[in-house]
Parts: C-alpha cells; sequence; structure tokens
C-alpha cells in the first residue's frame, strides 16, 4: 500500500525552527514531525512513501537514506517545481501511486499530530465502498476553518463550507485521506486546491465519505499549537504506553525524556515537557509545558514554561523563559536574563530582558 | 605574496540577506563583497588567499573553485572550530601564511569597503621599517569606536584606547593590516583580540605604524552602512571608472546597471542604487539610495528608496518601499503596498501594509 504526505513548502510559520532544519525534521516530542506519520504508516502495512516537497530536497534526501533503512519503508520524493496546492501533488506523484493492484492510499498533511487510526479508516473505506474517505475532528469555533457537512448515520459527505457564518456543523477536515486511485483521474497537473476543487467534485456524486476521527488532532504548523499539541500527545500517550514517560519525584505529570539527557538534582519537570537527546538539565531547573531540543543545557536554577528551546542552545543560571519564547539553534541567553516570548533567531545571544514578545534577529 | 581575509561568523547583522548566503557571498555594487577584497589583493601581487572563517564552509568553497579559475590566484579556507577572535585565525593559518621568502602578508576585515591603496600600503611599509602597519581612517564621532593615537609625522602608533571619553584622536582602526611574519610569534592559538592584545604590545616596542586612508571607508556588515557604503563606493566610482556608472535620460546620480537588467520607460533611476543581473525594471518607477539583488522584478509606478531588495523578489505595481526595508531573498510585496522600513524573512509574501519599521518572519 502507498502513501503521500503534503510536506509542502518553507515552513515559515514554524521560524525560527525552520531555519535550521526543514519543518518536516523539526522534532515533536523528541521525533521528527514527520517520523511519526511515517511511523504510522508502515503499522498500517504500506511499503511505499512519497514526500510531495518544494523546498530544500538533499536535506529531505538525507535523512530519508537514514530512516529508510531503519524503518525498512520505501521513502521518495516528489519535488514541485511550482506550488501545486493541496492536490495538484498528487497528479505529480501519480505515477508513485499507482500499481496497478487498485488499492487505494493515504495522503497526510505533514502538520498534523493524532493518534493515526489507519487501521480503523481502512475498514471504514471498505465498508462504504465510496471512492474517498476523509477524516474530519470536531473544533470548537468552526467559523474559523472550512467545514464538512455530513450526514451523521454513514459519513456520507455532503458539501464543503468554508469559514460558515452560521452554524452548519462543527467537524473540519483533519488533513487525513484514504483515496481510490481513480481520484486521480479528477486531479490536472496544476495548482488545485482538495477541499475547494476535487473532494466538492467527489460529494456531489455521492462518493465522498467521512470518519471522526477519536482522539486528538492538532496541526502543529505554528508554535503556539506546537505547545498545545505537545500536551494532547504526552496525554495520549500515557494511556496508550505509559511506560515511555518519565517518572520520578522531579517528574509532575506527563513528561518525556530521551534516554542521553543527564536531570540534575532538585528539579521540577512537568507537566507537559519534551527534553531531547543529549540535553544536560542541570540542578534545581523547573521545567513546564515545554520542548526542549536536542543538546540544549539549562543552568541551574532556571525556570522555562511555555516555550521551545531549539538545538544546542543554553539558557543561563536563574534565567526566566516564558510565554511563547522560541529560541532557534545556537541561542544562548545569559544568566539571570527575562525573555517574555523573545522570538530568537540562530547563532544569537541574549544578554539583556526581552519584556514584551518580540522578534530578535 | 599572500593575504588573510577574517570572515568571522553568522552575519546576523546582515539579516535577513545573511539567511539565503554567508556574509561575504552577499552582493555589493553588484559584486559578493569578498571579491571587491579578492580583486584589490590580486592587483598588487597577492597569490594566495586564505579565508579564515567559521560558519557554512560548504557554501564559501563552492564560490571560491568557481573565483580561483576565473581570477587566476589560490583560494583556501582555514575553517575555526571555535571562534578565535579577531587574532587567533592568524594563528591557525600560520602554516599558509609564512613562507620562506619572509615577505610581510595582509589582513583584511571582511565587512571593510574602500578604495584598497594597498600598494601605497606595501610602499609605507618598506619605508618605516616596523613589524606592523595598519590602516586607519578618519572618523566624526571616535568615541564609539577604538582610536587610535599616533604621531602624526611618522605614523609611528602610540597606543590604543577604546571609546575614549575625552578626545585623543579621530582615526580608528580600518580592519586593513600589513604584518611581517614575526607577529605569528607573538599570537597564541586561542581567542585572541589582535586590537586589545597583539597591537599594543607592538606599539609598546615602536614597531607599529598607521596609514591614514585616503578615500572612503565603511563597514558594511549591517544594512544602514552598507546603503550609506554603496554611495560612497559610487561616488569613488565616478572618480575612477566613470564608464562603469550607467547613463541615460532617466538615470540622475551615480548609478550602477548590470548588462543584464532591463529598466522600462518613464523611470526616473538614482542618486545611490545598483541595479543587479536579470532584473526587470518596468515602467514608471522611482528608485533612489537602495539595492536591488540578482533577479528582482519592480512593477510599474513603484517607488524604492533607502531600502535593499532581495535576490528574486518582486515589488508590486505602485507599491512604496522605503526607510530602511530590507526584503530578504523571494519576497513578494504586492501591488499599493506600503513598507516604512519592514525587515521581511526570505520566502514571505506581503499583503499588508507595513506602518512601522519591524521585522516579518
Amino acid at each position: 500500500m502507498k502513501a503521500l504526505i503534503l510536506v509542502g513548502g518553507f515552513g515559515t510559520r514554524l521560524r525560527p525552527l525552520t531555519l535550521s532544519v526543514p519543518k518536516p525534521l523539526v522534532e515533536f516530542a523528541n521525533k521528527p514531525m514527520i517520523l511519526h506519520q511515517i511511523e504510522a504508516l508502515k503499522a498500517v502495512g504500506v511499503t511505499e512513501v512519497v514526500l510531495a516537497i518544494n523546498y530544500q530536497p538533499e536535506l529531505m534526501l538525507n535523512f530519508l537514506k537514514e530512516f529508510e533503512k531503519k524503518l525498512e519503508i520505501k521513502i521518495t520524493c516528489s519535488q514541485e517545481t511550482e506550488p501545486l496546492g493541496t492536490a495538484g501533488p498528487l497528479a505529480l506523484a501519480g505515477d508513485k501511486l499507482i500499481d496497478g493492484s487498485g488499492e487505494p492510499f493515504f495522503v497526510l498533511n505533514s502538520d498534523v499530530i493524532c493518534e493515526y487510526p489507519l487501521k480503523e479508516m481502512i475498514e471504514f473505506h471498505q465498508s462504504h465502498g465510496g471512492e474517498a474517505s476523509i477524516m474530519v475532528t470536531k473544533v470548537d469555533e468552526p467559523s474559523k476553518y472550512g467545514v464538512v457537512v455530513m450526514e451523521e448515520t454513514t459519513g456520507k459527505v455532503e458539501k464543503f463550507v468554508e469559514k460558515p457564518k452560521i452554524f452548519v456543523g462543527n467537524k473540519i477536515n483533519a488533513g487525513i485521506y484514504l483515496l481510490n486511485p481513480s481520484v486521480l483521474d479528477r486531479i490536472e497537473l496544476r495548482p488545485t486546491s482538495i477541499e475547494k476543487e476535487v473532494f466538492p467534485k467527489i460529494a456531489a456524486e455521492q462518493k465522498l465519505y467521512a470518519m471522526v476521527l477519536p482522539g486528538f488532532w492538532m496541526d502543529i504548523g505554528q508554535p503556539k499549537d506546537y505547545i498545545t499539541g505537545l500536551r494532547l500527545y504526552l496525554e495520549s500517550l500515557r494511556k496508550k504506553s505509559s511506560g515511555k514517560l518519565a517518572r520520578g519525584p522531579h517528574i509532575g505529570g506527563n513528561v518525556l525524556v530521551d534516554e542521553t539527557a543527564a536531570i540534575g538534582d532538585g528539579c521540577l519537570i512537568g507537566p507537559d515537557v519534551a527534553i531531547g537527546a543529549g540535553c544536560v538539565i542541570e540542578s534545581g531547573v523547573r521545567l513546564s509545558r515545554c520542548s526542549v531540543m536536542r543538546g540544549v543545557r539549562i543552568k541551574k536554577h532556571a525556570y522555562i514554561s511555555s516555550s521551545i528551546l531549539g538545538w544546542h542552545s543554553t539558557v543561563g543560571r536563574w534565567a526566566r523563559v516564558e510565554n511563547m519564547t522560541i529560541l532557534g539553534e545556537d541561542v544562548h541567553v545569559g544568566d539571570e536574563v527575562y525573555t517574555n516570548g523573545g522570538v530568537v533567531l540562530p547563532h544569537k545571544e541574549i544578554k539583556s530582558n526581552i519584556l514584551k514578545p518580540e522578534i530578535v534577529m
């Protein structure tokens, strides 16, 4: 079985992290974002994954060689020379997705984190016999999104309504599709939107069905949602494989710590924290609701909350880092410095306080 | 004869331009910054240039192969594994700088733009017979810099005073040195400052002489000084090689236009403008005091002043771009948009006006 992951463009919303690595390779819960999806696909029997990209193919290709071997799944790239939207890339990768077996193929949006109930989705697709299945997820404020209006019992999709002004439903497109090869005949090789052009046609023919995604869902393409997504993910991890979470007197709530990280005495870590490979957390440090990337050193008595610390950065003694502070790669926050929402580009030193959210270039 | 160019680090002050290229390869007056210096060195007989770098060696090395062949000069890199300051890199590159000839070698700071009177400097060095020569330049506000206190008639340096509170002189270090090989014996392979540790010792032994730099001088390592430097450079070009400047009814003041650029009707270009290869300037455009990098398209009736437009960007019809707006690579300012000092990272679209200076990430 095959799958396409829509990786897309420049990842500008996740800057400054994406100034150092392309977005799919930015770690989420200590694992490259795209690996969460590739592993879920492998688990359900996908043998080949195509990444639809339009930026930095060399970096992606190096990463892929490594993971092809480790995971034993074939990974290739399909590179757009012009942005093709959300459907165009399927046409571009057409040859790789169809193999004559007639099997449907998955399409995933690379920014999505969820439980990936792909086995259930295959069964759902087989049972309704339509041409395409899409996952939808319930949200509180549907008016901000594209709402999928569906028949509740069968899941048959009636229509899509972009940012509805009156209430038409509260399910939105979760960015996970299972499509029959015939869908490719509907897509031309040009910039095309799957939600605005392709799915409405399939829905009009009564061949599009929606399944409500069980469990959590988050689009982690921007820092605030990344942090919220981490909380949801760790919560889900606690229910499914709590053995992976850290335990100990210095841990409170859900915390993930790489085995090569070192944590000093007197720390209080959690809730909702991920600490990456090779990190050093010195004694007396408080961490909550934050992501600490590979190779970071946090010095004594520092306090960090609701922030992301980029690879190989350091936070000084008694520093206070909070409120969506995002440190890019190799950023060094001086001792006793305060940052309230500073967004710092790579290779910088922060020697004075950042009192209100701002970009430091 | 040999030379070392101190290229240094991340070029963060010249972001967002340096998010696309390492600083020495950012174009200044339509030529990579470092090429201005390499050409000046070649012109006086330097056969080997060593670049002391600590960032992105692969990108630099590719560029070098290109220019080694074109210029017929040997170019190598000396890569610091830790930042070595302004003197340490000389120790690191020691073997490359000394040959048995006993000849002195040049050391240049890569951010400096000037007329590079290197032949005069060699003559000066021979005539005083000291161990080291340094270029100094006159500035209006010496208290912001390190001032070089010297004997006016001979140029013999008495001492260096960092940011003097009282007036001690108005000559500062211009970042161009000519050093005897024996200077290398004074420098250890560790982070060292040439101004604070090495030169004061040589001055105390009365072996350091300073020559006042004729013509203009500018440290173009940050956007504001880059724009001022362009004015000074084009001014100098008018005196030395006026045929390199553009002429025509739509040109005012000093303007340099690459031969592959196109300019439409009814434009008014200048003063102090550089337009790079492959640029398209549509009709009715007003440009003043700005740099337009390779591959930029400026649409009809736009007005740009005091700004830098990065590679392959576009500026829309009737757009107004001014006051130190810096567009990174591949930035697209839409029609009729106003940008007052917007600093825009690569691969962005500006669809709404930027009313006051801010970073757009």
